[in-house]
């Protein structure tokens, strides 16, 4: 009921984490009912260090869980944890935590920098380090030339830079992103990604969820699937694509004879079927991946084949979603 | 240990600071504020036109005990005759070789002298200017000089009642029946005016008004546009982010309030009656003025607050409870502190605290009202009891001071039953702990607010 | 599938953006497989629109009815639950004064039907009576029915959804004004009317007295109108300056309680009354005085009150429309 006196100041921060070994987030058995309706259930999971993607479609809860780890609402049932705390409780795990909401709105009439330092005050700051810090983090995300003008003269890109900048600010360890890329032009979505990719290399954990599956591939391999408020898969994509045995691997060979290349091919016993969807084009399907691309190379060499194109076209995460969540609901 | 909670305190300092100014700066941006306090101030100087106008114009002067009429037509005013012996109904008897005085030496020449009213249980007061009362003669009696039994002939006799706080006159025949209705009207019409705008402008309505428009949305705007989260998802409890939001409000209505008041007070200062440039005596009423207001915008200010947190039509329960507070203000006004049911609301309690001050600042307050409506105890011109000027008390109708009305309308005793500082104590505590209460449940909401935008 | 208690630690390969070879033979462009030989023109034909359009009023009716029937029914504009419920507190209280009477024939007390009964003050103060009719009740209704009028369509986008549609600006703000007046005047002159009918039924009012006390009624009814559409003239004007859904109602309430306050301490301590033209509901009162032969509560003539009342009328509504005109329909 009375304020939190005992506010951890930053300099502690460095010190717990190094002797720390809690991961950064636990969510044990957490549940989320909206009256009839279930958006979490029965989500375990734990994540510490590095990029993680969260996926799903529509209605699967992601946006549930963002905001039961950011406290904006608390979980039916089980339990999270934020560096060990109870942030429906305890507020203090947010002074190691930056927060990138999805939402658009932010106060136009500010400045960047002003917004930035303003917010960064809450942590504690004084009004000289919170302008250092915003100076830094705001050239970090190449804002630096317009950090005096109105947010609202922004573009969509450059606000959206601007939050993230106001999430960096604290150097957080953990870094939440609700759809970073939503609503960017394909350049601002490429810095973005950047700095993203930056952060997980710097060794924060950050968490972020996005539909535009290609881009979340070109920066982790660790993924967490959830479906309809279940957890569907976590760990990393290609693993979890091994793991899918109903749907056996694809792989697409461009050659000059088809038929010929699938006599010699289906000679190994890792394939399962191959088929030839077009005069050029052959479909191999297995379910050991890895060994039928080891002899491929060999097979092709010896017996002389013409082949101008392999392709994987379905270790990837649009058809592992799809696999596992069954295509549209 | 002392250092981290050194710390600590300095970190709360800094969120605290953040922000308040954050607010600031948001209203300055809103063109709402802006509004609100330029309509605010161009009220109040519409109301100090009036009372400009009122200070400039003279009140109309009777002559209540008829002394400036010439009965028996021999040229010289009854007064006169009277002062100098001769009899005023019998035109052979004047007196000579005096030049005759015009008839307006005779209005209001037997003005109250009733100066330093103490709460002395008796007190002699009021002298006999026009020498109707004291010069023998056909006019009074011996009896009539002594009217009130005291054995002082032609005095006032005040009685003052420790227990029921009131006055009681008791008058000899003709003492101080001639008032001056200008004086009288100006002082009593600007206390009243000090009291009607600071209990109802400036108490009653800035002090529910300005935490509507200013307050009501202060979580709850965040909240629906999702901007709240730059402030929670922070190392911040959400009880302080509410707090350091009223701070914020705070900042901005309580420096207009003590600005509004401090240029009233310059303004009833200099225009109003009395014999020196400025009215010294007027501030420490408009400082309790300041003081309520300042308080009941806080209480207000957190109750509407939380309002808004509670509920995103919040603003229905607002209108609600200002609808309600309205009527406690007018029971206030017209039961005049005697009702127990103001004690239910917030507004009644700042109300108190400027009756208070104006116990404290104006002793004379109610011995004031009391003149004016003993006004000399004579029937006026119009009353067509004009002739019957020797009765003490008046046996026809008359009219009270011009002043008198209003003055007793607005004024009001706290009706606390204890003495004027413990009163005050008791009445700012009760403020207080409103406010408090206030915050304790609407951040008791706050926390248990699940936020989905 | 993997056990979950396990941390999902790892090192995640992060490569630069600009195209470096390592880590990137999982991901693969492709060509897309069917390619267009050649370019191609569209011919388009533009065809005018020969179908019929709704007239006008019916279209705009389709917006009144949405307004007015959303108060009791579900698939319409939906107000407030609270808006309901003081909405039906307030129409209750109103009958308040039919009450009266229907209880005086009831129990048939004379002494209850002669301070009830209907009559030239009776009916004003129906309709006109400060306390507690035009303290608290229409006050309130007023200011909460205006409060997100404009404003919730603008932040909510639908008017976006309006004028998308062949409605222009000037239709749907006259709807919208029409759906609060029309709210309104049931509140005020629907409980007149009760009042009135519940005299004639309950103490058996033959016709001589029901064309004695007809005009009467009328005059109180234009009254209760015309506060109907002042309130809501004024309420609008402020829903339409303000993004906010708190300050129209507010604002309202501000507009009719400070200035009939600060008119009555001006009143009461000079004895004018002429601050009182700034007050919009003492202006209608002071005119349904005059026009229902009431004395007078004030001094300046009553012809000032209705220069004010049209002066402010006019400006409201002139505001309202001119920012509705402007309005820029944008979500922000």
């Amino acid at each position: 009921m009375m304020p939190d006196f005992t506010q951890t100041g930053r300099s502690e921060d460095a010190a717990s984490t190094q002797n720390n070994n809690v991961p950064v987030v636990v969510f044990k058995n957490v549940s989320k009912q909206y009256g009839q309706i279930s958006a979490l259930t029965d989500i375990s999971l734990a994540i510490s260090g590095g990029v993680t993607g969260i996926l799903g479609m529509n209605g699967a809860g992601k946006s549930t869980l963002f905001k039961i780890i950011m406290g904006k609402i608390r979980p039916s049932g089980g339990q999270i944890r934020l560096f060990g705390e109870d942030p429906w409780k305890n507020q203090s795990p947010y002074a190691r935590t930056g927060f990138v909401p999805e939402h658009e709105k932010m106060h136009d009439w500010m400045t960047a920098i002003d917004f930035v330092t303003t917010f960064a005050r809450l942590n504690g700051m004084t009004r000289e380090e919170a302008r250092l810090e915003a100076e830094r983090v705001l050239t970090f995300v190449e804002l630096a030339d317009v950090m005096n003008k109105q947010i609202g003269r922004f573009s969509k890109g450059m606000r959206q830079r601007v939050k993230i900048a106001h999430a960096l600010v604290n150097d957080p360890d953990l870094i939440v992103l609700d759809e970073p890329l939503q609503g960017c032009d394909p350049l601002a979505r490429t810095s973005i990604m950047n700095v993203i990719r930056e952060l997980g290399r710097l060794g924060r954990t950050v968490l972020v969820s996005s539909h535009i599956l290609s881009e979340i591939e070109r920066i982790t391999e660790q993924i967490v699937i959830l479906h309809k408020g279940r957890l569907l898969a976590i760990g990393n994509l290609h693993a979890i694509r091994d793991l899918l045995d109903q749907h056996p691997h694809k792989i697409a060979i461009r050659c000059e004879q088809p038929k010929r290349l699938a006599k010699d091919l289906i000679d190994i016993d890792e394939v399962t079927s191959v088929s030839i969807p077009a005069k050029d084009e052959l479909v191999v399907e297995t379910k050991h991946f890895g060994v039928v691309h080891n002899l491929l190379p060999s097979i092709i060499v010896k017996n002389n084949h013409h082949v101008w194109e392999i392709d994987n076209p379905d270790d990837n995460l649009q058809s592992i979603l799809e696999y596992l969540t069954g295509g549209l609901p | 240990m002392s250092e981290e909670s050194e710390r600590s305190w300095a970190k709360l300092d800094r969120k605290a600071t953040a922000i308040a100014e954050f607010t600031l700066r948001q209203y300055r941006t809103r063109l709402s504020t802006w509004v609100v306090l330029s309509v605010s101030v161009g009220a109040m100087m519409l109301l100090n036109l009036f009372y400009l106008d009122f200070m400039t114009t003279e009140l109309r002067m009777n002559d209540n005990d008829g002394d400036s009429y010439d009965y028996d037509g021999d040229g010289y005013p009854t007064g006169q005759e009277i002062l100098l012996g001769t009899d005023p109904f019998n035109e052979l008897s004047y007196p000579s070789g005096v030049t005759p005085d015009p008839p307006s030496k005779y209005i209001n020449e037997d003005d109250f002298d009733w100066d330093n009213i103490t709460k002395d249980s008796f007190q002699s007061i009021g002298y006999d200017d026009d020498g109707d009362c004291v010069r023998d003669g056909q006019l009074v009696t011996d009896s009539q000089k002594d009217n009130n039994g005291n054995l002082i002939p032609c005095d006032i006799a005040v009685y003052y009642s420790n227990f029921s706080q009131v006055y009681i006159i008791s008058t000899d025949g003709n003492v101080d029946e001639d008032p001056n209705e200008d004086k009288f009207g100006k002082e009593a019409i600007h206390r009243a005016y000090i009291l009607s705008v600071g209990k109802m402008g400036i108490v009653y309505l800035l002090g529910i008004f300005l935490p509507l428009f200013l307050a009501s949305g202060l979580i709850r705007n965040e909240m629906n546009e999702g901007t709240m989260h730059f402030m929670l998802a922070k190392p911040i409890s959400r009880g302080e982010v509410l707090l350091y939001r009223m701070l914020g409000y705070l900042g901005i209505v309580w420096p207009f309030i003590i600005a509004l008041c401090a240029l009233m007070a310059l303004i009833t200062g200099f225009l109003g009656p009395g014999e020196g440039l400025f009215r010294f005596s007027d501030l420490g009423v408009w400082v309790s003025i300041c003081f309520a207001a300042m308080l009941v915008s806080m209480v207000y200010g957190m109750i509407f607050c939380v309002f808004g947190i509670l509920w995103k039509q919040g603003m229905v329960l607002a209108i609600i409870l200002a609808a309600w507070e309205l009527g406690m203000a007018f029971v206030s006004v017209l039961a005049g502190g005697d009702t127990y049911i103001q004690w239910f609301s917030v507004i009644g309690w700042g109300l108190m605290i400027v009756d208070i001050g104006a116990a404290l600042n104006w002793q004379d307050l109610p011995i004031l009202i009391e003149m004016g409506n003993w006004h000399g105890g004579n029937p006026s011109e119009n009353s067509g009891c004009y002739y019957q000027f020797n009765e003490a008390y008046d046996i026809c109708d008359s009219e009270e001071l011009p002043g008198t009305e209003p003055l007793e309308f607005f004024a009001s005793t706290h009706g606390l039953g204890v003495g004027n500082w413990l009163a005050a104590i008791i009445a700012s505590s009760v403020l207080l702990i409103q406010a408090f209460l206030a915050w304790v449940i609407g951040q008791a909401i706050f926390k248990s607010k699940e936020m989905e935008v | 599938m993997l056990h979950p208690e396990s941390p999902v630690t790892g090192q995640t390969r992060m490569d630069s953006a600009w195209g470096s070879q390592t880590g990137d033979e999982d991901v693969h462009a492709k060509v897309t497989q069917a390619s267009v030989d050649a370019g191609q023109i569209f011919e388009q034909e533009y065809k005018p629109w020969n179908g019929t359009l709704n007239p006008r009023w019916m279209r705009n009716w389709a917006i009144l009815r949405h307004h007015l029937l959303g108060i009791v029914f579900k698939g319409h504009r939906p107000w407030g639950v609270v808006t309901r419920i003081v909405l039906l507190l307030i129409f209750l209280g109103s009958l308040s004064s039919a009450a009266m009477v229907l209880l005086s024939g009831v129990v048939g007390d004379s002494t209850l039907a002669s301070m009830w009964g209907i009559n030239r003050e009776n009916m004003y103060g129906h309709v006109l009576g400060f306390f507690p009719r035009n303290i608290i009740f229409y006050p309130i209704i007023a200011a909460i029915l205006v409060g997100g009028m404009i404003s919730e369509d603008r932040s909510n986008g639908t008017s976006a959804l309006y004028f998308s549609r062949p409605i222009s600006r000037v239709d749907y703000t006259s709807m919208k004004f029409l759906s609060i007046a029309i709210i309104l005047f049931f509140v005020i002159d629907g409980t007149l009317a009760v009042y009135y009918f519940a005299e004639v039924l309950v103490m058996g009012r033959g016709w001589s007295w029901i064309l004695d006390t007809f005009p009467m009624f009328l005059l109180a009814a234009f009254s209760g109108l015309l506060l109907a559409i002042t309130y809501t003239s004024i309420g609008l004007a402020l829903s339409s300056l303000s993004k906010g859904r708190f300050f129209p109602g507010i604002g309202l309430l501000a507009v009719i309680m400070g200035t009939k306050t600060l008119a009555a301490i001006i009143e009461a301590l000079f004895d004018k009354t002429i601050l009182y033209v700034i007050s919009p509901f003492d202006c209608i009162a002071h005119i349904a005085q005059s026009l229902m032969s009431i004395e007078s509560t004030y001094q300046h003539p009553w012809t000032w009150s209705l220069a004010s009342i049209v002066c402010i009328n006019i400006g409201a509504l002139y505001i309202l429309t001119a920012r509705v005109s402007t309005l820029e329909v944008t979500r922000e």
